[in-house]
Order: C-alpha cells, then sequence, then structure tokens
C-alpha cells in the first residue's frame, strides 16, 4: 500500500474511535504537561534567584546580619541594616581593586514600593562585562533635578503612576511613618530587570538626604549616610582580597549575595532539588503512560488491520498503520502537553512573581524540548509495540467469527 | 467455454490431497473440522461446496486462500503449495484471490467505494481503472446510491453484495466465495449469482462457492460434499 493510503488508513481508524483516540491524547498530553511543568517550575525559579542575585558582586554595608543585608539590598524587602557614612563609600569607591562602587539608600517607599536613593553611577551597573547596562530606560530619562524620580516596569505598570505624575514618598515599608512633605515627580520608566528591582523607584541619594535631614540617616553628626555600597571589583581574586581587609573591620561588612541567598534560601534551594527529582520521575512515569496508552488503543484496533490482513495487505502496510496511529496520537499530545505545561508554568510563575520579589522565569531550551520529544517517541514506540506483537502472532490471523 | 490448453490439463489450477483440519479445542484436544482426500479443479470451472452446518465450508475456504494452514494435506495452487507460502501467503492473496466472507467483513470505518478502492490497492490494481471498474460493479449490484455508506449503514443483504463486488474487482484467477447468497432474497441472489458466475467466464476465474441454497446450487455444476466428521481426535491427542 502506498504511505498516503496507510496514513489515511490510520486516521480514519483514529477518527472513528474518537473516545478512545481523546483518551489516549489526553492522557498523553497531561503526562506531558506535568513532566514539563514540573521541569520549568524547578529551572524557573533557579533561573529567577539568579537573575535576581547576579547584579549584585560585593555589597558592602554596616555590620549587621548579612542575611536581612542581602533580603533588604537584594529583594527588597526587609528593614535596611544601620548606615555607613558617605567617606566609607568613597573609601570604597577609591579602592584600587573595585571598578565600580553604587551607594544605595533605603528606608522610604511610596505604597510598597521602595524608594531607593542612588546616583547615576548606577547605570553603568552590567550583570557581565558583555551584557548591556542592568538598567535601560525606556521611556523619558534618567532623574536628574532634585525630586525627579524614575520607576521600575513594575512600579509604572501596577502603581498607577507615570511620567509627569507626582507622589509623595513616606517613611518606612509600610506608609504608617508618615509622609514627607515635597512630592516626588516621574521622569522615567526602566525596561524590566526581571526581579525585585522592577518594583523599585530610583531617586537621587541627595533628595533621601534632604528629606531625613532631621534623623535617621544622620550618622556622627554627618548628614549623609548610606545603606549599602554595590562594589563590582576587578578581578575574582580582587573581589576575595577586598573582602578579606573588611573581615576585621568593626563597623562594617562585605557580604558576597551569591553566597548568601545560596544559604538563605537553602529551603527553596533543597526544593529545588526535590523539584528536579520529580521532574524526572514525572518524565519517566509519562513515557511508560504515553507508551501504554498507544499500545493498548492500537490493539484496541486490531480487528480492522486483521480485516486488512486477509485483504492481502503487507505486514509491513499494517505495521505503517500501526505506528501512525501511535505516532500521530503521540505527536498531538506531546504538542498539546508542552503547551500546557508552558502555560502551566507561567501561570505558576506569574503567581510566584506576585507574591514574592523574584520573577522566575524559564526560557524554552532544549533541554525542555526532549521532554514532548522523547513522549513522541515513546508514543511511537508504543504503535511500533503493537505491530510488532502482531507481526509476531505470524501467520494465525484472528479471523473474527 | 474456452477448450482447456494441454498444460493446463496436465497441471489443474487448484490440486487438493489428503486434507485434514483439526481445531484445538478449550481442553486442549485436537477435534477434526474437515477432511477430504481429493480434489482437483481448473481455470473457468465453478464448483459448489455443500455439507451440513459446521462440515467444515468455510475453514475449507480459509485454508484455500492461505488464511489458516491445513494440519494435514497439502493445496497446491497453479502448482505453488499453499503450505510453504509463509510470509508470502499475503501478496499471494491479494492477487490472486477474491474472498467473499460468510460474515462479510468489510472495512467498517470507509464507504463501499473507498472499502473497494482500498482493496483495489491492496491487490496493485492501478486507482484509475480500479475505480471506474468498482463504480460499475456496484451500480450492477444495486448499489450506485450507496457507494458512500459506510457498512453500518447498509443493510446486511447490501453489505453482502458490496463483498462480492470488492471480491471480483480485481479478476483474480480464484473465487472464493461463502455462502455470498444467505441475506439475499431470491432476485438478488440471482443477481449475484450470475454476476459471479459471468465474471468467472469472462476472466477465466475459479469460482468456489459454499452454500445450503439448493437454487444456487442448480447453477453450479459442479459438486464437493463436505460430511460433518464423527468425534475424531487428533493423533496422539485422544480426549
Ligand atoms: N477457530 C475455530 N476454533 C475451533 N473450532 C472451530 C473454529 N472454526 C470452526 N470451528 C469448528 O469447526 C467446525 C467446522 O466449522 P466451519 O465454520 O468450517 O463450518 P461450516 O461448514 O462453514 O458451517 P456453516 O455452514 O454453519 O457456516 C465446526 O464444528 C466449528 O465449531
Ligand atoms: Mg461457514
Amino acid at each position: 500500500m502506498r504511505l498516503r493510503t496507510t496514513s489515511r488508513i490510520s486516521l480514519r481508524h483514529l477518527r472513528s474511535k474518537p473516545l478512545q483516540t481523546f483518551s489516549a491524547i489526553s492522557v498523553i498530553a497531561l503526562s506531558t504537561a506535568l513532566a514539563v511543568m514540573t521541569l520549568l517550575l524547578a529551572r524557573g525559579f533557579q533561573q529567577g534567584l539568579t537573575d535576581a542575585v547576579e547584579p549584585f558582586d560585593i555589597v558592602v554595608s554596616a555590620k549587621g546580619s548579612p542575611y536581612q543585608l542581602v533580603l533588604n539590598t537584594v529583594f527588597l524587602r526587609d528593614a535596611p541594616v544601620g548606615n555607613v557614612r558617605w567617606r566609607d563609600y568613597a573609601g570604597v569607591s577609591d579602592d584600587a581593586r573595585i571598578e565600580l562602587a553604587v551607594p544605595l539608600a533605603f528606608g522610604d517607599s511610596y505604597r510598597g514600593y521602595p524608594i531607593v536613593g542612588t546616583t547615576p553611577k548606577i547605570l553603568r551597573m552590567r550583570k557581565a562585562p558583555s551584557a548591556p547596562p542592568w538598567l535601560d530606560v525606556i521611556e523619558g530619562r534618567w532623574f536628574e533635578g532634585e525630586r525627579e524620580a524614575v520607576l521600575g516596569a513594575r512600579t509604572a505598570s501596577e502603581s498607577g503612576l507615570a511620567i509627569g505624575g507626582r507622589f509623595m514618598t513616606s517613611h518606612g515599608m509600610t506608609g504608617a511613618g508618615g509622609e514627607h512633605e515635597e512630592p516626588h515627580e516621574v521622569v522615567g520608566i526602566l525596561r524590566s530587570v526581571k526581579g525585585p528591582y522592577d518594583r523599585a523607584i530610583f531617586v537621587s541619594i541627595e533628595d533621601i538626604w534632604a528629606a531625613h535631614e532631621d534623623h535617621a540617616m544622620n550618622i556622627d553628626g554627618g548628614r549623609r549616610g548610606v545603606t549599602s555600597i554595590l562594589a563590582h571589583p576587578i578581578s575574582y581574586s580582587a573581589a576575595y582580597s577586598f573582602a578579606a581587609s573588611y573581615q576585621r573591620d568593626a563597623r562594617m561588612q562585605t557580604v558576597f549575595p551569591a553566597q548568601t541567598a545560596i544559604r538563605l534560601f537553602s529551603i527553596i534551594g533543597r526544593g529545588e532539588g526535590f523539584l528536579s527529582a520529580m521532574a524526572c520521575v514525572a518524565v519517566c512515569f509519562s513515557l511508560l503512560v504515553a507508551t501504554l496508552a498507544l499500545y493498548w488503543s492500537g490493539a484496541a484496533r486490531r480487528r480492522e488491520r486483521a480485516l486488512l490482513r486477509i485483504l492481502g495487505a503487507a505486514g509491513r502496510s499494517l505495521a505503517a498503520i500501526a505506528w501512525l496511529e501511535g505516532t500521530y496520537s503521540a505527536l498531538v499530545g506531546a504538542v498539546i502537553g508542552e503547551t500546557l505545561g508552558r502555560a502551566g508554568a507561567c501561570a505558576a510563575f506569574g503567581f510566584i512573581g506576585g507574591a514574592t520579589a523574584i520573577m522566575p522565569h524559564a526560557p524554552f531550551t532544549p533541554m525542555e524540548a526532549a521532554i514532548p520529544a522523547s513522549i513522541f517517541i515513546a508514543g511511537s514506540i508504543g504503535g511500533l509495540a503493537v505491530a510488532a506483537f502482531e507481526r509476531w502472532e505470524g501467520d494465525e490471523l484472528p479471523l473474527e467469527r | 467455454m474456452t477448450p482447456a490448453a494441454p498444460a493446463e490439463t496436465a497441471m489443474p489450477l487448484l490440486e487438493v490431497r489428503d486434507l485434514a483440519h483439526y481445531y484445538r479445542q478449550p481442553d486442549g484436544s485436537a477435534r477434526l473440522a474437515l477432511s477430504l482426500n481429493r480434489l482437483s479443479a481448473g481455470r473457468g470451472e465453478a464448483l459448489a461446496v455443500v455439507g451440513p452446518s459446521g462440515s467444515g465450508k468455510t475453514t475449507f475456504l480459509h485454508i484455500l486462500a492461505a488464511l489458516i494452514r491445513p494440519t494435514e494435506g497439502d493445496v497446491a495452487f497453479d502448482g505453488q503449495n499453499l503450505r510453504e507460502m509463509g510470509r508470502s501467503g499475503a501478496a499471494w492473496r491479494a492477487a490472486s484471490v477474491g474472498y467473499v466472507f460468510q460474515d462479510v467483513n468489510l472495512l467498517p470505518d470507509f464507504g463501499l467505494l473507498e472499502n473497494l478502492m482500498i482493496a483495489a490497492e491492496i491487490s496493485g490494481l492501478s486507482s484509475g481503472s480500479a475505480s471506474e471498474r468498482a463504480v460499475s460493479l456496484l451500480g450492477r449490484l444495486g448499489l450506485a446510491d450507496k457507494t458512500r455508506n459506510r457498512p453500518c449503514r447498509l443493510s446486511l443483504g447490501e453489505r453482502q453484495r458490496a463483498a462480492v463486488a470488492r471480491a471480483v474487482l480485481h479478476s483474480p484467477p480464484m473465487v472464493l466465495a461463502d455462502e455470498p447468497t444467505a441475506s439475499l432474497d431470491a432476485d438478488n441472489s440471482r443477481t449475484v449469482m450470475s454476476l459471479l458466475l459471468e465474471l468467472c467466464v469472462e476472466s477465466q476465474s475459479l469460482l468456489i462457492v459454499a452454500t445450503h441454497d439448493e437454487s444456487v446450487k442448480k447453477k453450479l455444476p459442479r459438486l464437493v460434499a463436505l460430511e460433518k466428521p464423527e468425534n475424531t481426535w487428533h493423533r496422539g491427542t485422544p480426549q
């Protein structure tokens, strides 16, 4: 028989038993979706964590809990640790081992969106030497004068603020601390950084100093305090030597956020390992289910193929029909499953991103494609098993009486 | 009828010798279902296979179509022993046999014309000539307006006629028909039988019809009578 005819026959067989075909395809689709989703969740969470931490090589701050420092400076949660002096910042900035140092001042907020006081030097930060700048103004401009603000991508889309809009910042993170007197004006909006800083509002560090003239920011009588210093070392060895030089400092500490975050999220880290193991189990389970589902749905159409056989159809045509039936179902199931799994993972990411500061995401990779591909192969093996089994049964024809 | 060539007289198209077929019973023993000592038949001949229900008519036709291998004895078709055919049996059947099954056996998911066209393709007929012939055969059997119907939407008699059309579509050298008129009224029964006989003369096919029908028996010049075997057990496996 020609391939066109065998293909037509197998499609007709699939169509004529819609319930059977539907259930085989849905079993394959669901198990593919399960495997894809588990894998994406595991990877996406890891990716979200990495993305959030990546721009920060070393953070220098006043002595305190490194966890609180990372939560505050990297994830924009929790209260800031104490301040250091501008002079300390200048010391870091002038250090030969440090290529770039950026001062940050925290403590104020607008409706829960944290205000980040900084200088334009932050625009020079990159995740990697070859990467584009971490922050990128896509609308308006960077702040220049007093009381100008630049919004992170999520702040811009969620807070209702737009360019030209004015708002009053308040003291503390909850808004309960009382409002500052003078409004800020929005002058720019940033491209999404896929991390906690999408929820930030950037202002000049001098505005923070001005607003806090009377309290918090004033250290040792000086009025120019800095909450944390983001430092980018010139090399790995410079980073360690730099950190070592602060080891015995009584007032200041250096933290490598990547390490601290891993420790901080060690529970989640274990969770990620668990998810990976789950993904493995899900994939194996899906492969088995796909093979079985297609074997059974193929076996159920045995009579139709037996009729062709008694007409004299060649064994290889019948094998092709059985195989194509499995292959078509597996293909449709795998494609639907991949789509469902990805949609499910994206929904979960949206939920996690909304509930936490981490923005998990999982770009498409060959690894992910391997799941539907192997399900597809398993499915067509199911079809092949039917074909092989019928061939092995040999010449004793199942003549229906 | 055209006189047979000398070569054909020397070697008949079909030659059956010492045939016996046993079926395995649920208890593991084997029971005789068919025994036939000798039969030979040539091209263009028409035979009736008669005998009471259970005498092995269907079994005999299945053996002739190489659908089952006889327990004992040999069947030679055109000098070729069916027993030795193995996997090539399907190809031989597709080319050489037209079979009207007792239980019709049309493909349930395809319309009548599609059923015929798939059978034609299996037999290696080109689709152009096959579709013309299929349409004309269905017309002759009174199925012109049912070519697109699936078997489940046809009466048993209509299905039986379609099965006849499918069996003779490729003008095979041997046509086996198992009770082809069982579900037909007298008129349709006549139509089917005269069509079968006509086509067999036309393409010099050997026609073998298993039947209970007296009127059918009368139309066929030769009779092969099968007897319902006594409870005979296979050698070495009594009980
Ligand atoms: N696959 C089988 N397994 C076991 N026994 C079988 C099988 N097929 C047929 N038989 C038995 O073999 C005997 C002959 O069967 P067969 O179908 O050849 O009879 P038949 O002459 O065609 O009968 P009918 O006129 O009713 O169609 C019967 O007793 C039947 O029960
Ligand atoms: Mg019978």
